[in-house]
């Protein structure tokens, strides 16, 4: 697609996006709420999105569906207030919705797989009745305007004009960026086209590549976005970004992970590990009186150290009983 | 005995049910054959506690002499009478040293230990079975129990008696004595090696002297079993008894019980009956890496090179062992062995057998094992994350793929961008997979038709000997054929020229090359 062309479709997708923004409200509501059983709080939602990204990943899912399933989530989140015992199964009919009208028919896994993988307490059927009210409450068809539909934009747009530079901008490094903001709440807020243009920001000042950000401000300019708010998000894009990137790893939460394994599994961990002995230690090294045998002495000796072994009466203890007394000196 | 056919011995899946009705059944051995020259009746002595005190010794003498007679247990008829007093005298021996001070007198000590060598060291009979398959078959139990059972408890209340002096003992309790109560190990009855064990520890605990005698003869006897006979009844009871000693072992560790545990336990891993003892083992492996931890490269290194490749069982067992080592591991020796290690659970999580995969997933439930994986995550993610990528895709078994997404989900936790990073590579190495195998399929679909273009050249050019040779073949061909573009056009092409050279070898290339083409 030729420059013009993608400019103008950007213009497009611009005025379209407003039509996908979660309400302002239900997000506050969200941030707001704290830890207790009736609301859904934003650590709650912050891990359900990154179970989400698990299943996406395992599934062989495209970023597409995962950045799709979280903009459902979202909105209905900002929507409807529900309890947090139901966010499984809305979190997992999302991703299903997100599924089907992105993922090839053959790659689709099916929602009984979906819920056993994910651990989840409820029924397939629930599963489509929740789907169904996603569906209607949110009207949605098979599309919507996210980040990641920006963010292609412009990476075809800074490819375009970039064709003489051998630099190569890699989308994919982009996506997973943008599913590491995607994972906390706060970046629900952001406009689809300011968030993904932070992000290519980012990626630019990062490569000092003072010919990339000319492009970044060739498209702010296009797409009028406010300078404040475009730096307002760089700010918190660069932040999430640097704990992403960071070698600290986060101790997972196994807690949360049901280990199911087979009976005779379960059987042979219990039985395999027979404990302490019932016979009691002996401690090497004798009371005062030493061991008859060299300590370095090595195994394969014979049968010097046959005799050299035997007790401090050499003569009597090899021979039997009733020989000894023909022998006895 | 059993009369197996040869046709079913050939056949490896001879039921043993069947063998087993068509053998006599008989449960019971021994091998006291040592038949009286007459039949001696023992005469009942007065009781131990009835006697006044300056006559005790004597009695007790007696008594131990008149137990010195043996009985045939296989006769169940024969001898009641007798059998009876011995027993009762027995108990009556067990009473007396068990409750009594100053019962052991110097003089006793040779009687004892004669009435319990007379009793207890016997050539141990064969096996009544001769596929005697110790996790499956019940063991052949020895006949004269009643009365060597009270023997053993005897001599362990004789043992333990706070009046012992091994100083005394020790001229009685010699190697001799020790050798042949070693080769009692073998016996089939678990009774019987139940007291032998204990009477064993009780000896090594107390006579310094012999110690190392026994440690060295329990080499001879591990030997023999891993390289020689592959058989031995008592390995377990012995594991059981090093364990104890291990325990005891003195830092620093002599070099002695080093080689002894990679010359003798680690080898002994390749035993084929290891179901029956590897508790054991294993607790012993255990007790050296926790005395002293610089043996845990070696013994893990050592356990590898000897894991098990065909017996599914076992490597369920090898990495249970793996997991009751890396619980006592110290991080900077799980460092030195993380890599080859978890190329082989690599391995282990992709296997078919389901409990092998299943056990080596379950190592991700473990938390300390976590915390040694999330410090060393850059090494160990790459090298498990193919197999478990694969099978999350591949596997029959659901449970596994369950499993296998509570540790990628682990795994992913603990390093989000090494995650990534892997994934997207394995990725492109699908891809280009892929792509190598379109370009294959590509390559012999041409191959096949050039194949069928150069057939046809051949017979359109070849000089028109060859093609009245194939007109002729094909005429024969023909029957067998079914469309024949190529035998149409010979036909056409054939000129009447008939040739009766008929060379065999280039017309069945020819006519096959035809037929192939087809």
């Amino acid at each position: 697609m030729d420059a013009f062309k993608l400019m103008k479709e950007l213009k497009l997708n611009y005025e379209q996006e407003v039509y996908y923004l979660p309400r302002e409200t239900g997000l506050s509501l969200i941030e707001a709420a704290t830890q207790d059983d009736s609301r859904i709080s934003a650590k709650c939602r912050d891990a359900k999105v990154e179970d989400l990204w698990s299943l996406t990943s395992f599934f062989g899912y495209s970023t597409q569906t995962f950045v799709l399933a979280v903009n459902l989530l979202d909105r209905f989140l900002a929507m409807m207030r529900i309890q947090p015992k139901h966010l499984s199964c809305v979190s997992l009919s999302c991703l299903h919705l997100a599924a089907k009208v992105t993922e090839e028919e053959c790659d689709l896994a099916s929602g009984d797989e979906l819920i056993r993988i994910g651990q989840c307490r409820f029924t397939a059927s629930d599963l489509s009745r929740m789907e169904k009210i996603v569906a209607e409450k949110l009207n949605f068809k098979s599309k919507a305007v996210t980040a990641l539909t920006f963010l292609h934009l412009y990476h075809q747009i800074a490819l375009s004009h970039a064709t003489d530079r051998k630099e190569t901008l890699s989308l994919e490094q982009l996506e997973a960026q943008l599913r590491a903001c995607l994972c906390r709440i706060a970046f629900s807020r952001a406009k689809p086209s300011v968030l993904a243009l932070s992000l290519l920001r980012q990626e630019m000042e990062a490569r000092r590549s003072q010919d990339m950000l000319e492009i970044t401000h060739h498209v702010q300019r296009h797409l009028k976005i406010p300078d404040g708010e475009l730096l307002y998000w760089c700010d918190l894009v660069a932040k999430c970004l640097s704990d992403y990137a960071s070698p600290e790893c986060s101790k997972p939460d196994h807690r949360k992970l049901v280990w199911i394994v087979s009976r005779r599994t379960a059987q042979s961990l219990h039985s395999s590990y027979c404990g302490a002995p019932d016979l009691p230690t002996i401690p090497e090294g004798g009371w005062g009186e030493s061991e008859s045998e060299d300590s370095g002495e090595d195994m394969s000796s014979g049968e010097e150290s046959l005799s050299s072994s035997l007790g401090s009466d050499g003569d009597g203890t090899y021979f039997p009983l009733h020989l000894r007394r023909h022998l006895a000196p | 005995m059993s009369a197996i056919s040869a046709s079913e011995k050939v056949d490896g899946f001879t039921r043993k049910s069947m063998r087993k009705a068509q053998k006599q059944k008989k449960s019971q051995g021994s091998s006291q054959f040592r038949t009286q020259s007459s039949l001696v009746e023992l005469s009942p002595l007065p009781q131990l506690k009835d006697a006044p005190s300056t006559e005790q010794q004597d009695l007790f003498t007696q008594k131990l002499q008149q137990c010195c007679m043996l009985f045939d247990f296989m006769d169940s008829v024969t001898d009641l009478k007798s059998k009876e007093i011995k027993r009762a005298t027995l108990n009556e021996l067990v009473d007396y040293v068990s409750t009594n001070r100053g019962v052991l007198v110097e003089s006793a000590y040779p009687e004892i230990t004669n009435m319990v060598s007379t009793n207890i060291f016997r050539t141990l009979p064969p096996s009544e079975n001769p596929d005697f398959d110790p996790e499956e078959d019940e063991p052949t139990l020895e006949a004269a129990w009643p009365h060597i059972q009270l023997v053993y408890e005897f001599f362990l209340r004789f043992l333990e008696n706070p009046d012992f002096q091994p100083s005394i003992a020790k001229r009685y309790i010699d190697q001799r004595f020790v050798l042949q109560l070693l080769e009692l190990f073998d016996s089939e009855d678990p009774r019987e090696r139940d007291f032998l064990k204990t009477i064993l520890h009780r000896i090594y605990g107390k006579f310094l002297g012999l110690r190392a005698f026994i440690r060295k003869q329990i080499n001879n006897i591990f030997l023999r079993f891993i390289y020689e006979t592959d058989h031995f009844n008592g390995v377990a009871e012995l594991l059981e008894i090093l364990g104890s000693i291990i325990n005891g072992f003195a830092l620093p560790l002599k070099a002695e019980h080093k080689q002894f545990l990679m010359k003798v336990l680690i080898p002994m891993h390749t035993a084929k009956g290891l179901a029956l003892f590897h508790a054991q083992l294993a607790y012993c492996v255990v007790q050296f890496l926790e005395k002293d931890p610089t043996l845990t490269e070696p013994v893990i290194r050592g356990l590898l090179k000897f894991w098990p490749k065909t017996c599914s069982q076992k490597e369920v067992m090898f990495l249970g062992e793996i997991e009751e080592i890396l619980d006592v591991i110290e991080p900077t020796q799980f460092k030195k062995i993380e890599e080859p290690l978890f190329k082989q659970i690599s391995k282990c999580v992709a296997n078919p057998h389901f409990q092998v995969a299943e056990r080596a997933l379950y190592f991700w439930n473990n938390e300390y094992i976590l915390s040694l994986i999330e410090e060393n995550i850059d090494k160990i993610l790459p090298i498990m994350f193919g197999s478990l990528y694969r099978i999350s895709k591949e596997h029959w078994n659901p449970t596994i793929v369950a499993l296998v997404y509570n540790v990628l989900k682990t795994l992913m936790e603990m390093n989000s961008t090494l995650f990534d990073e892997l994934t997207s590579s394995y990725k492109a190495d699908r891809q280009r997979e892929k792509k190598k195998e379109q370009e294959r399929e590509e390559l012999w679909k041409k191959l096949e038709e050039l194949k069928l273009n150069d057939t046809a050249l051949v017979q359109n050019n070849s000089h028109g000997l060859q093609n009245a040779q194939n007109n002729n073949n094909n005429n024969n061909n023909n029957n067998n054929n079914n469309s024949n573009s190529h035998d149409n056009q010979d036909k056409s092409t054939a000129v009447g020229v008939s040739t009766d050279i008929q060379d065999p070898d280039i017309t069945t290339a020819t006519t096959e090359s035809t037929t192939s083409a087809k």
